[in-house]
Protein backbone atom coordinates (compact mmCIF):
# COMPACT_ATOMS: atom_id res chain seq x y z
CA UNK A 1 0.00 0.00 0.00
CA UNK A 2 2.86 2.16 0.99
CA UNK A 3 4.32 1.68 -2.52
CA UNK A 4 1.34 3.32 -4.18
CA UNK A 5 1.52 6.75 -4.20
CA UNK A 6 5.51 6.50 -5.66
CA UNK A 7 4.56 4.23 -8.19
CA UNK A 8 1.38 6.66 -9.06
CA UNK A 9 3.84 9.35 -9.06
CA UNK A 10 6.35 7.53 -10.89
CA UNK A 11 3.84 6.47 -13.62
CA UNK A 12 2.52 10.74 -13.74
CA UNK A 13 5.67 11.81 -14.26
CA UNK A 14 6.71 9.62 -16.94
CA UNK A 15 3.50 9.57 -19.16
CA UNK A 16 2.14 12.95 -18.64
CA UNK A 17 3.48 14.75 -21.39
CA UNK A 18 3.06 12.74 -23.80
CA UNK A 19 -0.55 12.41 -23.19
CA UNK A 20 -1.13 15.81 -22.44
CA UNK A 21 0.43 16.39 -26.63
CA UNK A 22 -1.61 13.32 -27.53
CA UNK A 23 -5.13 14.99 -26.07
CA UNK A 24 -4.05 18.37 -27.25
CA UNK A 25 -3.93 16.79 -30.82
CA UNK A 26 -7.40 15.66 -30.88
CA UNK A 27 -8.95 18.65 -28.84
CA UNK A 28 -7.24 21.58 -30.29
CA UNK A 29 -7.26 23.16 -27.13
CA UNK A 30 -4.46 23.62 -24.61
CA UNK A 31 -6.52 24.47 -21.53
CA UNK A 32 -8.92 22.16 -22.17
CA UNK A 33 -6.42 19.25 -22.77
CA UNK A 34 -5.03 20.58 -19.28
CA UNK A 35 -8.20 20.08 -17.80
CA UNK A 36 -9.30 16.75 -19.47
CA UNK A 37 -5.51 14.77 -18.67
CA UNK A 38 -5.36 16.39 -15.06
CA UNK A 39 -9.37 14.53 -14.65
CA UNK A 40 -8.11 11.60 -16.13
CA UNK A 41 -5.17 11.16 -13.93
CA UNK A 42 -7.18 11.91 -11.03
CA UNK A 43 -9.45 9.03 -12.35
CA UNK A 44 -5.89 6.40 -12.61
CA UNK A 45 -4.92 7.61 -9.05
CA UNK A 46 -8.74 7.02 -7.37
CA UNK A 47 -8.40 3.32 -9.58
CA UNK A 48 -4.58 2.88 -9.37
CA UNK A 49 -4.84 -0.71 -8.60
CA UNK A 50 -6.75 -1.77 -11.09
CA UNK A 51 -5.30 0.89 -13.89
CA UNK A 52 -1.56 -0.08 -12.63
CA UNK A 53 -2.27 -3.71 -13.59
CA UNK A 54 -3.76 -2.66 -17.26
CA UNK A 55 -1.04 -3.40 -19.95
CA UNK A 56 -0.98 -0.05 -21.13
CA UNK A 57 -2.00 2.19 -18.49
CA UNK A 58 -1.05 5.20 -20.62
CA UNK A 59 -3.82 4.23 -23.38
CA UNK A 60 -6.67 4.14 -20.68
CA UNK A 61 -5.38 8.05 -19.64
CA UNK A 62 -5.64 9.04 -22.94
CA UNK A 63 -8.85 7.02 -23.86
CA UNK A 64 -10.32 8.19 -20.05
CA UNK A 65 -8.84 12.22 -21.19
CA UNK A 66 -11.29 11.73 -24.64
CA UNK A 67 -14.15 10.41 -23.11
CA UNK A 68 -14.12 12.75 -20.48
CA UNK A 69 -13.88 15.62 -23.28
CA UNK A 70 -17.35 14.11 -24.72
CA UNK A 71 -18.97 14.32 -21.41
CA UNK A 72 -17.52 18.09 -21.46
CA UNK A 73 -19.12 18.89 -24.83
CA UNK A 74 -22.51 16.94 -24.10
CA UNK A 75 -22.67 19.42 -20.79
CA UNK A 76 -21.39 22.62 -22.91
CA UNK A 77 -24.63 22.67 -25.07
CA UNK A 78 -26.20 23.18 -21.93
CA UNK A 79 -24.24 26.35 -21.33
CA UNK A 80 -24.44 29.34 -22.50
CA UNK A 81 -22.61 31.89 -21.22
CA UNK A 82 -19.08 30.18 -21.50
CA UNK A 83 -17.26 33.04 -24.05
CA UNK A 84 -14.40 31.73 -26.47
CA UNK A 85 -12.88 29.16 -23.79
CA UNK A 86 -12.15 26.74 -27.08
CA UNK A 87 -9.89 29.27 -28.53
CA UNK A 88 -7.11 29.09 -25.92
CA UNK A 89 -4.23 28.47 -28.40
CA UNK A 90 -2.25 31.19 -30.05
CA UNK A 91 0.63 31.40 -32.32
CA UNK A 92 2.47 28.97 -33.92
CA UNK A 93 0.59 26.49 -31.52
CA UNK A 94 -2.90 27.63 -33.04
CA UNK A 95 -1.42 27.32 -36.51
CA UNK A 96 -0.50 23.60 -36.07
CA UNK A 97 -3.72 22.67 -33.77
CA UNK A 98 -5.69 24.16 -36.68
CA UNK A 99 -3.78 22.21 -39.37
CA UNK A 100 -5.81 19.70 -42.29
CA UNK A 101 -4.39 16.88 -41.08
CA UNK A 102 -5.58 17.43 -37.23
CA UNK A 103 -8.79 18.76 -38.44
CA UNK A 104 -9.68 15.63 -40.23
CA UNK A 105 -8.34 13.69 -37.08
CA UNK A 106 -11.10 14.95 -34.97
CA UNK A 107 -13.95 14.68 -37.44
CA UNK A 108 -12.70 11.04 -37.56
CA UNK A 109 -15.85 8.73 -35.95
CA UNK A 110 -14.92 8.13 -32.30
CA UNK A 111 -13.70 4.33 -33.03
CA UNK A 112 -11.56 5.33 -35.82
CA UNK A 113 -9.99 8.54 -33.67
CA UNK A 114 -9.39 5.92 -30.83
CA UNK A 115 -7.57 3.44 -33.18
CA UNK A 116 -5.71 6.24 -34.58
CA UNK A 117 -4.49 7.48 -31.46
CA UNK A 118 -3.47 4.25 -29.94
CA UNK A 119 -1.58 3.30 -33.14
CA UNK A 120 0.22 6.14 -34.46
CA UNK A 121 0.12 8.22 -31.45
CA UNK A 122 0.84 5.91 -28.97
CA UNK A 123 2.56 3.67 -31.20
CA UNK A 124 0.71 0.24 -29.98
CA UNK A 125 0.90 -2.96 -32.51
CA UNK A 126 -2.61 -4.25 -33.79
CA UNK A 127 -2.83 -6.91 -31.15
CA UNK A 128 -2.40 -4.71 -28.13
CA UNK A 129 -4.91 -2.26 -29.67
CA UNK A 130 -7.36 -4.53 -30.24
CA UNK A 131 -7.33 -5.68 -26.81
CA UNK A 132 -7.23 -2.39 -24.95
CA UNK A 133 -10.48 -1.59 -27.17
CA UNK A 134 -12.04 -5.45 -26.15
CA UNK A 135 -12.47 -5.48 -30.41
CA UNK A 136 -10.85 -7.43 -32.90
CA UNK A 137 -7.59 -6.96 -34.27
CA UNK A 138 -9.23 -7.57 -38.17
CA UNK A 139 -11.46 -4.69 -36.52
CA UNK A 140 -8.64 -2.58 -35.72
CA UNK A 141 -7.13 -2.77 -39.46
CA UNK A 142 -10.53 -2.35 -40.84
CA UNK A 143 -10.69 1.71 -39.08
CA UNK A 144 -7.26 1.81 -39.18
CA UNK A 145 -7.73 1.46 -43.09
CA UNK A 146 -10.44 3.96 -43.31
CA UNK A 147 -9.36 6.30 -41.05
CA UNK A 148 -5.79 6.92 -43.01
CA UNK A 149 -7.69 6.77 -45.94
CA UNK A 150 -9.53 10.15 -44.55
CA UNK A 151 -5.84 11.53 -43.24
CA UNK A 152 -4.26 10.80 -46.23
CA UNK A 153 -6.30 13.47 -48.24
CA UNK A 154 -5.51 15.83 -45.27
CA UNK A 155 -1.95 15.54 -45.57
CA UNK A 156 -1.48 15.87 -49.94
CA UNK A 157 -0.45 19.04 -50.99
CA UNK A 158 -1.57 19.96 -54.70
CA UNK A 159 1.80 18.95 -56.00
CA UNK A 160 1.96 15.67 -54.74
CA UNK A 161 -1.88 14.68 -55.72
CA UNK A 162 -1.97 11.14 -57.79
CA UNK A 163 -3.48 11.61 -60.98
CA UNK A 164 -5.62 8.53 -62.36
CA UNK A 165 -7.46 8.05 -65.23
CA UNK B 1 1.42 5.07 -52.95
CA UNK B 2 0.23 1.64 -51.69
CA UNK B 3 -1.20 0.99 -48.33
CA UNK B 4 2.10 0.67 -46.27
CA UNK B 5 3.49 3.31 -47.52
CA UNK B 6 0.56 5.11 -46.54
CA UNK B 7 0.47 4.51 -43.20
CA UNK B 8 3.79 5.61 -42.62
CA UNK B 9 3.04 9.14 -44.13
CA UNK B 10 -0.06 9.58 -42.04
CA UNK B 11 2.38 8.39 -39.11
CA UNK B 12 5.31 10.62 -39.86
CA UNK B 13 2.93 13.29 -40.20
CA UNK B 14 1.22 12.67 -36.86
CA UNK B 15 4.27 11.97 -35.27
CA UNK B 16 5.84 15.45 -36.79
CA UNK B 17 2.55 17.43 -35.27
CA UNK B 18 3.31 15.74 -32.28
CA UNK B 19 6.96 16.66 -32.04
CA UNK B 20 6.13 20.10 -32.91
CA UNK B 21 4.65 20.07 -29.06
CA UNK B 22 7.56 19.56 -27.07
CA UNK B 23 7.31 23.08 -25.53
CA UNK B 24 3.90 21.73 -24.07
CA UNK B 25 4.18 20.16 -20.45
CA UNK B 26 1.50 18.77 -17.89
CA UNK B 27 2.88 21.27 -15.20
CA UNK B 28 0.24 19.75 -12.72
CA UNK B 29 2.60 18.19 -9.53
CA UNK B 30 1.49 14.66 -8.88
CA UNK B 31 0.59 16.14 -5.74
CA UNK B 32 -2.08 17.97 -6.72
CA UNK B 33 -3.31 15.24 -8.76
CA UNK B 34 -3.26 12.86 -5.10
CA UNK B 35 -4.84 15.80 -3.55
CA UNK B 36 -8.12 15.81 -5.68
CA UNK B 37 -8.43 12.21 -5.60
CA UNK B 38 -8.64 11.87 -1.72
CA UNK B 39 -10.93 14.55 -1.99
CA UNK B 40 -13.40 13.00 -4.55
CA UNK B 41 -12.97 10.21 -2.13
CA UNK B 42 -13.92 11.22 0.58
CA UNK B 43 -16.88 13.51 -1.23
CA UNK B 44 -17.82 9.86 -2.17
CA UNK B 45 -18.06 8.25 1.14
CA UNK B 46 -20.11 11.26 2.53
CA UNK B 47 -22.15 11.40 -0.59
CA UNK B 48 -22.63 7.69 0.31
CA UNK B 49 -23.17 7.46 4.22
CA UNK B 50 -25.69 10.71 3.99
CA UNK B 51 -27.63 8.98 0.50
CA UNK B 52 -27.64 12.77 -0.94
CA UNK B 53 -27.51 12.54 -4.75
CA UNK B 54 -24.00 12.43 -6.24
CA UNK B 55 -22.70 15.93 -6.92
CA UNK B 56 -21.05 14.76 -10.50
CA UNK B 57 -17.31 17.19 -10.46
CA UNK B 58 -17.08 18.38 -13.88
CA UNK B 59 -14.23 19.76 -15.94
CA UNK B 60 -15.36 23.40 -16.08
CA UNK B 61 -13.45 25.44 -14.67
CA UNK B 62 -15.83 27.80 -12.71
CA UNK B 63 -15.44 27.32 -9.06
CA UNK B 64 -18.63 28.18 -6.65
CA UNK B 65 -18.92 32.01 -6.13
CA UNK B 66 -19.45 32.75 -2.85
CA UNK B 67 -22.57 35.40 -3.04
CA UNK B 68 -22.04 37.54 -0.08
CA UNK B 69 -25.50 39.25 1.05
CA UNK B 70 -24.92 42.28 3.18
CA UNK B 71 -23.83 45.92 3.28
CA UNK B 72 -19.92 46.54 2.39
CA UNK B 73 -17.51 46.43 5.07
CA UNK B 74 -16.28 49.28 6.13
CA UNK B 75 -13.46 48.05 8.80
CA UNK B 76 -11.02 50.98 8.78
CA UNK B 77 -7.84 51.03 10.69
CA UNK B 78 -3.43 50.90 10.23
CA UNK B 79 -2.00 48.02 9.10
CA UNK B 80 -0.43 46.18 12.35
CA UNK B 81 1.65 42.76 12.28
CA UNK B 82 1.30 39.89 14.60
CA UNK B 83 3.98 37.25 14.11
CA UNK B 84 2.03 35.21 11.44
CA UNK B 85 -0.84 38.03 10.76
CA UNK B 86 -1.16 41.02 9.03
CA UNK B 87 -4.15 42.66 9.91
CA UNK B 88 -4.88 45.64 7.40
CA UNK B 89 -7.92 47.77 6.76
CA UNK B 90 -9.49 45.49 3.81
CA UNK B 91 -8.27 42.32 4.50
CA UNK B 92 -6.11 40.10 6.73
CA UNK B 93 -3.30 37.33 5.46
CA UNK B 94 -2.65 34.47 7.74
CA UNK B 95 0.24 32.26 7.73
CA UNK B 96 -1.11 28.77 8.36
CA UNK B 97 1.21 26.07 10.61
CA UNK B 98 1.23 24.01 7.36
CA UNK B 99 2.24 27.17 5.20
CA UNK B 100 -0.85 27.85 3.72
CA UNK B 101 -1.90 31.66 3.60
CA UNK B 102 -5.35 32.46 4.53
CA UNK B 103 -6.46 35.70 3.21
CA UNK B 104 -9.74 36.75 4.69
CA UNK B 105 -11.07 39.70 2.24
CA UNK B 106 -13.74 42.06 3.61
CA UNK B 107 -12.95 44.82 0.65
CA UNK B 108 -11.77 44.76 -2.27
CA UNK B 109 -9.24 47.59 -1.62
CA UNK B 110 -5.11 48.42 -1.22
CA UNK B 111 -3.92 46.03 -3.78
CA UNK B 112 -0.68 47.02 -3.77
CA UNK B 113 -0.58 46.28 -0.18
CA UNK B 114 -1.77 43.03 -0.37
CA UNK B 115 0.41 41.86 -2.92
CA UNK B 116 3.69 43.46 -0.59
CA UNK B 117 2.02 41.30 2.36
CA UNK B 118 1.84 38.22 0.29
CA UNK B 119 5.66 38.49 -1.41
CA UNK B 120 6.53 38.76 2.08
CA UNK B 121 5.07 35.80 3.40
CA UNK B 122 6.88 33.89 0.63
CA UNK B 123 3.79 34.15 -1.95
CA UNK B 124 5.17 35.34 -5.33
CA UNK B 125 2.20 37.37 -6.07
CA UNK B 126 0.72 39.90 -8.36
CA UNK B 127 -2.47 42.03 -6.82
CA UNK B 128 -4.31 44.06 -9.57
CA UNK B 129 -7.10 46.36 -8.89
CA UNK B 130 -8.61 45.05 -12.69
CA UNK B 131 -10.36 42.02 -13.64
CA UNK B 132 -6.95 40.49 -15.47
CA UNK B 133 -3.17 40.26 -15.05
CA UNK B 134 -1.00 43.27 -15.50
CA UNK B 135 0.41 43.59 -18.76
CA UNK B 136 3.60 42.57 -17.16
CA UNK B 137 2.59 39.09 -16.34
CA UNK B 138 2.12 36.32 -18.58
CA UNK B 139 -0.45 33.98 -18.05
CA UNK B 140 0.82 30.52 -16.80
CA UNK B 141 -1.38 27.55 -17.80
CA UNK B 142 -3.87 26.05 -15.63
CA UNK B 143 -6.16 23.03 -15.18
CA UNK B 144 -9.01 22.76 -12.84
CA UNK B 145 -7.08 20.09 -10.72
CA UNK B 146 -4.28 22.49 -10.11
CA UNK B 147 -6.19 25.23 -9.51
CA UNK B 148 -8.02 23.69 -7.03
CA UNK B 149 -5.16 22.33 -5.35
CA UNK B 150 -3.77 26.28 -5.05
CA UNK B 151 -7.04 28.27 -3.87
CA UNK B 152 -9.81 27.05 -1.77
CA UNK B 153 -12.28 29.61 -1.07
CA UNK B 154 -15.58 30.02 1.65
CA UNK B 155 -17.69 32.41 3.05
CA UNK B 156 -16.26 33.66 6.52
CA UNK B 157 -17.65 33.98 9.24
CA UNK B 158 -17.85 37.90 9.54
CA UNK B 159 -20.81 39.59 7.24
CA UNK B 160 -19.59 39.89 3.79
CA UNK B 161 -16.35 38.10 4.22
CA UNK B 162 -14.57 35.43 2.17
CA UNK B 163 -11.58 33.16 3.29
CA UNK B 164 -9.20 32.49 0.26
CA UNK B 165 -6.65 29.72 1.09
CA UNK B 166 -3.71 29.72 -1.50
CA UNK B 167 -1.38 26.65 -0.46
CA UNK B 168 2.03 27.80 -2.06
CA UNK B 169 3.52 24.69 -2.07
CA UNK B 170 1.03 23.45 -4.93
CA UNK B 171 2.27 26.14 -6.75
CA UNK B 172 4.45 24.72 -9.97
CA UNK B 173 8.22 26.01 -9.97
CA UNK B 174 7.76 28.90 -12.38
CA UNK B 175 4.01 29.86 -11.34
CA UNK B 176 3.18 32.88 -8.78
CA UNK B 177 -0.51 34.13 -7.94
CA UNK B 178 -2.59 36.64 -8.82
CA UNK B 179 -5.53 38.43 -7.85
CA UNK B 180 -7.63 41.10 -9.05
CA UNK B 181 -10.63 43.21 -7.91
CA UNK B 182 -13.48 44.01 -10.98
CA UNK B 183 -16.08 46.05 -10.05
CA UNK B 184 -19.22 47.52 -11.59
CA UNK B 185 -20.10 46.25 -15.45
CA UNK B 186 -16.61 43.72 -15.46
CA UNK B 187 -17.85 42.14 -12.42
CA UNK B 188 -20.68 41.76 -14.36
CA UNK B 189 -19.53 40.15 -17.12
CA UNK B 190 -20.63 36.14 -17.06
CA UNK B 191 -18.47 35.81 -19.41
CA UNK B 192 -15.49 36.66 -17.51
CA UNK B 193 -16.49 34.06 -15.11
CA UNK B 194 -14.40 31.33 -17.68
CA UNK B 195 -12.15 33.50 -19.75
CA UNK B 196 -10.52 36.88 -19.56
CA UNK B 197 -8.36 38.06 -22.69
CA UNK B 198 -4.85 39.13 -22.05
CA UNK B 199 -3.95 40.98 -24.78
CA UNK B 200 -0.15 42.02 -25.61
CA UNK B 201 1.26 43.75 -28.37
CA UNK B 202 1.28 40.79 -30.80
CA UNK B 203 -1.40 38.24 -29.74
CA UNK B 204 -4.37 37.59 -27.03
CA UNK B 205 -3.92 34.65 -24.63
CA UNK B 206 -6.85 33.71 -23.25
CA UNK B 207 -6.47 33.01 -19.24
CA UNK B 208 -8.98 31.12 -16.95
CA UNK B 209 -9.79 33.19 -14.69
CA UNK B 210 -12.09 31.73 -11.08
CA UNK B 211 -14.16 34.24 -9.38
CA UNK B 212 -14.06 33.25 -6.14
CA UNK B 213 -15.90 35.86 -4.33
CA UNK B 214 -18.80 37.84 -5.47
CA UNK B 215 -20.40 41.24 -2.56
CA UNK B 216 -23.00 42.78 -2.62
CA UNK B 217 -21.11 45.99 -3.88
CA UNK B 218 -20.81 44.34 -6.98
CA UNK B 219 -17.39 43.41 -7.36
CA UNK B 220 -15.67 40.45 -7.25
CA UNK B 221 -12.22 38.50 -6.47
CA UNK B 222 -10.78 37.07 -9.85
CA UNK B 223 -8.24 34.48 -9.51
CA UNK B 224 -5.32 32.83 -11.81
CA UNK B 225 -1.98 31.95 -11.72
CA UNK B 226 1.02 33.85 -13.76
CA UNK B 227 4.52 32.96 -14.59
CA UNK B 228 7.39 34.45 -12.31
CA UNK B 229 8.66 37.00 -13.09
CA UNK B 230 10.88 40.53 -11.22
CA UNK B 231 8.41 42.62 -13.40
CA UNK B 232 5.17 40.59 -12.16
CA UNK B 233 5.21 38.77 -9.45
CA UNK B 234 8.28 40.50 -7.54
CA UNK B 235 10.71 37.53 -8.24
Amino acid sequence: MEREPAEFAEFYQATRDDCLRIVLLNVGDQHLAHDLVAEAYTRAWMSWRKVRDLEVPRAWVVRTALNAHVSWWRRRRREVFLGDHDAAASGDQATLLSGDLLAALRRLPPRQREVVTLRLLLDLDTETTARVLGIAPGTVGAHLHKAVATLRAAILSPDTLEISR
Amino acid sequence: MNDSDTLAAVRDSLTTAKGSLAEVHMNTPADAIAREGRARRRRHTLTSLTGATAAVAGTALAITALAVPGHPASQSGSPARHPDTARLAAWTVAKQANGDITVTVRQLSNPSGLQSTLRADGVPASVTSVASPDLSCRPYPMSQVLFTSVYRAQKGTGAGTTVLTINPSALPSGAGVWLGAAFGRQAEDRGLHRVAVHRTINHTVHQPVHQVAARADNGVLRVGLVSLSQQCTGS
